[in-house]
This record gives structure tokens, sequence and C-alpha cells, in this order.
């Protein structure tokens, strides 16, 4: 634990240093001049739209965090061969691995903790610019807390990405790690579809297998309950506890497997 | 019990993407160094030198065979704790400091702060990194990055040390300093095993030392049992000489040959039947003054190639018969 | 970077800065037939293209609508249509179905005749029934399907049958119910419209649905007034035989207090008798619908 432990810390050390919480500034940037914008557009709906930008903002920076750091964890290391000293160390492989993965998430935990901040110091700053007549025609207020449900399985499905890429990055070159991961985002979303693909297709073959894949295939789609939040619909606590188990679940599963791919591996 | 262990250890690569064959890195090394010796592991480059080393650190794993450290099986983490490991043209993390680096290395071997802020800082006095142990590693010239490799391999006090390449991408006056710093190593009682393809480096340091060629041993032992150490006679460098005095000497067999250097100094080849000290004593009592005594054996130059040669026909594979590298 | 760099540098960006100035010159891009296109018109499709992005793409779409709306609203040319409201409407809605602004104005823009909108009450009623299916709770959806029967389409039964169900919602305001009753008993009336254009003004943070609601309350007024001035203008003719050439002579006759204005404080025309809203005022063309009836 300690050793891993220790390597998490090297890799958001230098992913610190390698500037990725630059994308930060790019969200404050991005809201801000949103918001402002906004206000010329005279489109009403000012405040859902902040909400629904600043939860896709904070879930698609941490999605290129997640796949272009992630695919590069373990493949950089193999790749300048700084793998070579760090294992001559007393350390097991899927110490490594799981060090690299906790580092990563320990980044990504930063980076959205911080989003977080700032988006609900903007939205603060927004309401005091609303006459009560107009708040209460919100659906809900403007730091409604409610969102944070929508925050904590981004950061769940964040969680999942990395460990798609790291899986991938153990075998595959970064390349067709990031087009792998990015795929199976992109099916992951479709994941409803497959469920009712015998709906649409006669052969009774090709439901089945679309009924095997919506069950192996990581379900992306159930950790999107953005628009919900910012409606503040009711999202029961156990749905938000039931996704993230299935998260945790399938991390688990995915880092078993890049360990155990990991822990065979020649370096040439 | 041996410090280092192999038993026919063997590496298969398979090359190759549709009909995958086999190609052999390594074929049945079987090695055995002791505790305490300054081990040097020679051969070409693609000689299978890196091969072993990965096998030893359980970088890659053998095809068939047993490698063994400190009496345990290798990649076991208790051996770890006593080995240190500095890989060819070593490279890190372009992030951190040389400083960082060593403190991170030095944190998974479990130091405490203190521990580790004394230890990093002694090492990078030994291996030579001043100021620069601040400036970010991907600032670091290819010899800088060889001394920070060399720093962390020590980190631990191993008992023993795997060194690929130490001297690649030093100046002499590294290799000079690394030479010195593998001699205090092994007067602290570790274990050294180096491979290169530079003699002069095993000629300086070694007490054994093992050949390799096409993923096989050509050869192993003490430098004076494979090198006919005694050989071929002497070398006498000779200043203020006479040529009077030459000639005698030369027409009285004393002298095989002689190379004028200029301004009256030559250097002479003396049989090994001639007794040097004898030979001087005249020259000296006519005159001459002494520059130098040498023996002169077979160099592990000419060694290396009667070697290689000899295992590239056994295996009739030409290409690998070629020259060594020359040395950097 | 050594100075020959920095003038290369200064003189390639004043070259690109040219080049732009004379493209702006010469009028920009040349004029385009595909300015008003959707790529995508099938929900569907845009849903599934979405991925996790449905609420933030419906914002875009929200923003196009009424920028749409906003700009045929206000251009001068005679061709223009509101063409792509509708779809951009149902691409909105469909991406985030929550969206109910977006069915409301619908329901208040979609129906109004060119050249104020594309006329189609049709496109009005089947948003707001998409609206209803995916919100069925919201009785305000229902209410504005009846008040699309009631005022575009002046068909009271139906809009009578719609505020019917409107007041069976569990959260339906009272007067739900004597308003569906009302209209079934005497089709359109002001006092009805009155009612509807102020809910329409005070249920929706918007600045479109409260600058239309209050239009068309002073057009329910303007029109009391008109026909409070046609009274005026018949009572001098039945006195004095003639028809008054002005307003002047109805208030020296003591008709008026003055010369009477609308509220949005332009004078009324009087010509040849017959009353009207003055030249540029902003509330004309006045209502067709139901307003009239009474």
């Amino acid at each position: 634990m300690r050793l891993i432990g220790q390597i998490a810390v090297n890799v958001f050390k230098e992913s610190v240093r390698d500037k990725v919480l630059y994308n930060l500034v790019a969200f404050a940037v991005l809201l801000i001049a949103v918001s402002y914008l906004l206000g010329q557009l005279t489109a009403g709906q000012d405040m859902k739209i902040i909400k629904d930008l600043g939860l896709a903002a904070i879930a698609s920076f941490g999605r290129l965090i997640a796949v272009f750091i992630g695919i590069g964890l373990v493949w950089k290391e193999v790749e300048r061969r700084s793998i070579y000293s760090l294992l001559s160390k007393p350390i097991r492989r899927h110490e490594f691995v799981l060090g690299k993965y906790a580092g990563l998430a320990l980044t990504l935990l930063v980076n959205v903790l911080v989003m977080t901040v700032a988006f609900y110091a903007i939205l603060a700053y927004l309401n005091t610019l609303y006459p009560e007549s107009i708040q209460v025609t919100w659906p809900a207020p403007a730091t409604d807390p409610g969102m944070l449900r929508a925050i904590l399985l981004i950061f769940v499905e964040l969680l999942l990405i990395t460990a798609v890429a790291l899986f991938f990055s153990t075998f595959s070159s970064p390349f067709l790690s990031a087009a792998l991961t990015l795929g199976l985002w992109v099916i992951g979303h479709f994941n409803d579809d497959l469920r009712s693909f015998e709906a649409v297709v006669e052969s009774p073959v090709a439901a089945y297998f679309a009924r095997g894949l919506y069950y192996v295939l990581p379900n992306f789609g159930a950790f999107d309950i953005k628009t919900q939040v910012v409606y503040a619909l009711p999202v029961p606590w156990l749905y938000v506890v039931t996704t993230m188990a299935y998260g945790c679940v399938y991390i688990a599963m995915l880092l078993t497997g890049a360990v155990a791919i990991f822990s065979r591996r020649d370096f040439k | 019990m041996d410090a280092i262990r192999t038993e026919a250890l063997t590496k298969h690569y398979p090359v190759g993407f549709w009909r995958p064959r086999a190609y052999v890195a390594l074929d049945g090394l079987t090695l055995d160094v002791g505790q305490g010796e300054v081990f040097g592991f020679l051969g070409p480059n693609g000689a299978g030198k890196t091969t072993t080393l990965k096998l030893l650190m359980q970088l890659t794993f053998p095809t068939s065979g047993r490698a063994e450290i400190l009496g345990r099986p290798v990649g076991d983490v208790s051996v770890k704790r006593r080995t240190g490991y500095l890989p060819e043209n070593p490279y890190f993390y372009d992030y951190l400091s040389a400083e960082e680096l060593l403190h991170y290395f030095a944190s998974l071997f479990g130091y405490g702060a203190a521990d580790r802020r004394r230890r990093v800082s002694d090492l990078l006095d030994e291996v030579g990194i001043g100021a620069e142990r601040r400036l970010q590693l991907r600032k670091f010239s290819k010899g800088m990055l060889q001394r920070v490799g060399i720093a962390q391999a020590i980190i631990n006090d191993p008992e023993v040390v795997f060194f690929d390449e130490p001297m690649s991408g030093l100046d002499p006056m590294g290799r000079r300093e690394i030479r010195e710093l593998i001699l205090r190593l092994r007067d602290r009682g570790c274990t050294v095993f180096f491979s290169s393809h530079v003699l002069s480096d095993a000629e300086a340091l070694c007490s054994r030392v093992a050949i390799v060629a096409s993923g096989r041993l050509a050869a192993t032992g003490e430098l004076s049992e494979i090198l006919a150490f005694k050989a071929l006679g002497w070398e006498v460098v000779m200043g203020g000489l006479d040529d009077a005095v030459l000639e005698s000497a030369t027409a009285s067999g004393h002298i095989d040959r002689a190379t004028a250097l200029g301004g009256r100094r030559y250097a002479l080849h003396v049989p090994l039947s001639v007794a040097p000290d004898r030979l001087v004593a005249e020259f000296v009592s006519q005159g001459a003054e002494l520059v130098s005594v040498n023996p002169v054996r077979e160099t592990l130059e000419e060694f290396y190639m009667r070697k290689i040669g000899a295992v590239s026909r056994d295996r009739g594979l030409a290409d690998v018969g070629k020259a060594p590298a020359s040395s950097e | 970077m050594n100075l020959r760099t920095f003038l290369l540098l200064g003189v390639l960006a004043a070259g690109a800065v040219g080049l732009q100035a004379v493209h702006e010159l010469n009028g920009g891009m040349p004029a385009s037939t595909t300015a008003n296109l959707l790529y995508v018109r099938s929900p569907d499709a845009m849903k599934r293209l979405a991925l996790s992005y449905d609420s933030l793409l419906a914002d875009v779409y929200w923003v196009r609508a009424i920028q749409h709306y906003g700009t045929t609203r206000l251009s001068i040319d005679p061709t223009t249509q509101f063409d792509l409201l509708y779809p951009l409407l149902d691409l909105t809605t469909s991406l985030d179905p929550h969206f109910t602004v977006a069915y409301y104005f619908g329901s208040l823009f979609l129906a109004e005749p060119p050249p104020g909108g594309p006329g189609r009450p049709d496109h009005a009623i089947a948003l707001l029934e998409k609206g209803l299916e995916a919100l069925p709770d919201r009785w305000e959806l229902a209410q504005s399907i009846g008040f699309v029967h009631y005022w575009w389409l002046q068909d009271y039964d139906e809009a009578a049958a719609w505020f019917t169900r409107a007041s069976e919602f569990p959260n339906a305001p009272i007067w739900m119910a004597p308003l569906a009753a009302v209209t079934l008993a005497e089709g359109g009336s002001r006092e009805s419209s009155r009612l509807l254009w102020r809910e329409i003004a005070q249920g929706v943070d918007d600045e479109w649905f409260r600058n239309e609601a209050a239009r068309r309350l002073r057009q329910l007024d303007a029109m009391d007034h008109l026909d409070g001035l046609t009274g005026a203008v018949a009572a001098f003719e039945q006195q004095t035989g003639r028809t008054p050439s002005d307003w002047e002579e109805l208030w020296r006759a003591g008709y008026l207090p003055g010369v009477p204005v609308d509220p949005t404080g332009i004078p009324y025309r009087l010509e040849s008798g017959v009353v009207g809203l003055g030249d540029g005022s902003p509330l004309s063309p006045l209502p067709t619908g139901p307003a009239q009836i009474r």
C-alpha cells in the first residue's frame, strides 16, 4: 500500500509539472466567458445553460485527462525505459500498475474538486445578478447541492475511463489505446440501444449477441445524470450508489486484467 | 553462497508477425559470480549482455533455465532490496529533478525522511552532481543521466549491483571517477557485475570476466587465466640512448626491435628470456635514463577477437565476427 | 528571435490583416443560400450523436431557435421565413425533454401567421403534445394547447376541452375550471383572453414571453379603447348628422377629453368616420382572433 501511494504521488507530481492542471484555467475562462456571452444573447434560460455547460465541461476536461494521460501512464515508462530502474526497486509489478492508476485518480480528484469549487463560485456570483422574482421560476436554486450527485458520478466515470485506458495501454500502442478507449466510451453510450436490439433485428442470434454486449460492455450512459440534476428531478441515492458500485466493480475487473497482462510482459 | 548464479539461462524472442520464428538472444548461459567480486561481462553489441541483465532483473522472463541472486530466485522482492541496477542508457522522468528522483527511489526502499536526505545528498556528491541536482532531468545530458543512473543503482547500499555499460556516455574524467567508485564499492564488500563492450574498463577493474558472443558464453575465468598473462616480453622506453649502445644490444639479442620515438628516445621490445632490470641497469650506466617498463601480453582485445571468431565459426554465423565497436 | 525573423513575422502579420481588410471591403463571404440549413433534422439521430452532451446541445439548439426567430422577425427581406423554427424547437426538446420553455415558445410563436411567425398552429400543438408526453404532470402544457385552439384556431369547443383537462391536473390553479366554462359558454371573450395572457406574462422567466404578453395585453386594451371611440364617433354622427373629420371636432363637441392615444402613446387614427391604430404603432396589426368578437 505504501509503495502504491509513493508511486501515485510521483504520478501526481509529474502531471502537475506537466501543466495538466492548466485545464482548470481554461475551465474558469470558458465558464466566465460563456456566462458573459449569454447575457448578451437574451435567450433566457441562462442559469440552466451555465449549469449544463459547467457539468459538461467538468466531464469533458476530465475525460481528456483520463484518456490522454491514462494511455501514457504505463506506455511512457516502458517506452522511455524509466521502468527498468523503477522495477529493480523492491516493488512488484501489480504495485506499479495500481500506483500509476491511483496517481491519475488523485490528479483527477484534485481536478474535479477544484472545478467544482470554481463552478459553484461562478453560480453563486451569477445568482446575485437575478432578482428574486426570476429566481423563483427556476427549477432549482443556482447553487443547488444536488448537482454534486452528478459530479460524483462524473468522477466515477472518469475513474472507469482511466481504467479502460490503462488496461489497453498495457498491451497496445498509445494511438490504438486512445482509439479503443474512445470507441468503448462511445459504444458505452449506446448501451440502451443494444438492450433493445431484438426489436429491430430479425435474427435471434444477433439479438442475443447484442444483449450479451449490453451486459459485458461498460455502461457509460448510466453515469450521466447531468440533465436530471439541472432540473432538480429526483435521483434516488440508491441509483447513485448502485451505479458507483457498478463502476467500482468494473474498474476492479479492468485493473485485474491490466495487472495480469502487465505481470507477464517482457520489456525488450 | 554465490552472489549471482545462472543455470542454462535461455531467452528466445519471437520475430516476425505472420510466421513468428525464435530469435535466440541468449543460449544456455551458466555463470557463477562470487560475493565481493568485480565481474566483467563482456561482449560486442548484440551479444546478449543486456538480455542477461534484464533476465537477472526480471524485466524479461527466461524461455528456460534459472537464475539466482544471493541464493534466491530473481524477481524476489527481498532480493531487490539488496541489489541495485543501472540500465543501459538510463532515462527517468522529465519533470523531476535529480534530487527528487533519488528521494522517490529511496522512499520505495522505505527510508525515513532524514535518512533519505542524507543518503541522496551523499550519493549526488559521490557521482559528481553538484548544483545541477535541482534541475529537472529533461535538461540533463547523457553523461549526467548516466551519473544519476549510477546513484539510483546504489541508493540502498546494495550487496550486488548490476551496471549495464556504466561508462557509456562519459568523458575520460567521468570514466575514471566511475572506475574509482566501482573500486570503492568493491572495498565495501559489494559485488559488482558490469557489462561492457569496452575492454580497457575490464582490464582496469575486474577480478573475473565472462565473454559472451551471439548469446553464448565464449570464455569465463580470471583475467590472468584467460589472457596468457606472462606471455610475450617487455616494452622498455629509454631516453638519451646512444645509437652505438643500441646497436650492440640489438646485436647481442637482448632487444628484438627498437622503435625511435624521436629526441633519442626509443621503445625497446625485450624478449622474455632477458631480465629487464639488468638491461636497464646497463643502459643507465652508459648515460641513458629509464622512462617506463611494461609487460607485453595478449590484450583483452586480441583475445576477445580470437574467441568471438571461434564462437562465430562454431555456429556458422558470419556477422558476429565483426570487430567490436571502438571504445567511446 | 533575431531582428530578421521579427521583421518577417511583422510583415506576414501585416499582410494577413491587410488581406482580411480587402476581403471585408469586397463584402465578405459571398451570400450563401445555405445559411438557413439544419444538418441533422432527425431528433433521434441527434440524440444518439449527442453522447453525453444532450443537455448542452439542447441549449445550443435553443439559442439557435431564438436567434432564428429574432433575426427573421427583424428582417426586412420579405422572402425570409420561419421555416427552421419548428425543427429547431423539436431538436431542442428531443435532446432535453425537460426544456419546458421551448414548448411554450413554440405555443406562442409557431402559430402566429406571417409576417410575425410561420403560421403553423398544427406544429405548435404537435410540440406541446410531445411535451405533455414527456412531462405528464404539467398542466401548463395542456393549458397552452387549449390556448392555441382558443387564440389561433378559434375552436372554442376544443379549447374548452383542453382547459378542462388542464383543470383536472392535481396542481392546476383554481381559475382553470371557470375559464373552461366561460370559453365553452361565450367563445373567445376579451376577459378570458386577458386572463390567459396575464398568466403567460407571469408564468415563465423569459423576456420573450413577457414582452409578447405585454404587447397582447396592450392590444386588448387598445381594442377596448377603439370600441369606446367607435361609440363616440357614432354618437357624434347621430347628433350632428355628419362624419367627424378629426379628433379635434369630437373634442370640441365634448365627446372626448383630448386627442386619444393608444397604450404605447401613439395617437389613434380617425379617417372618414373609421377609427384605428395610428401609423407606426407597435401594436399593429391587431389580432383577428377571438378578442374581436366582443
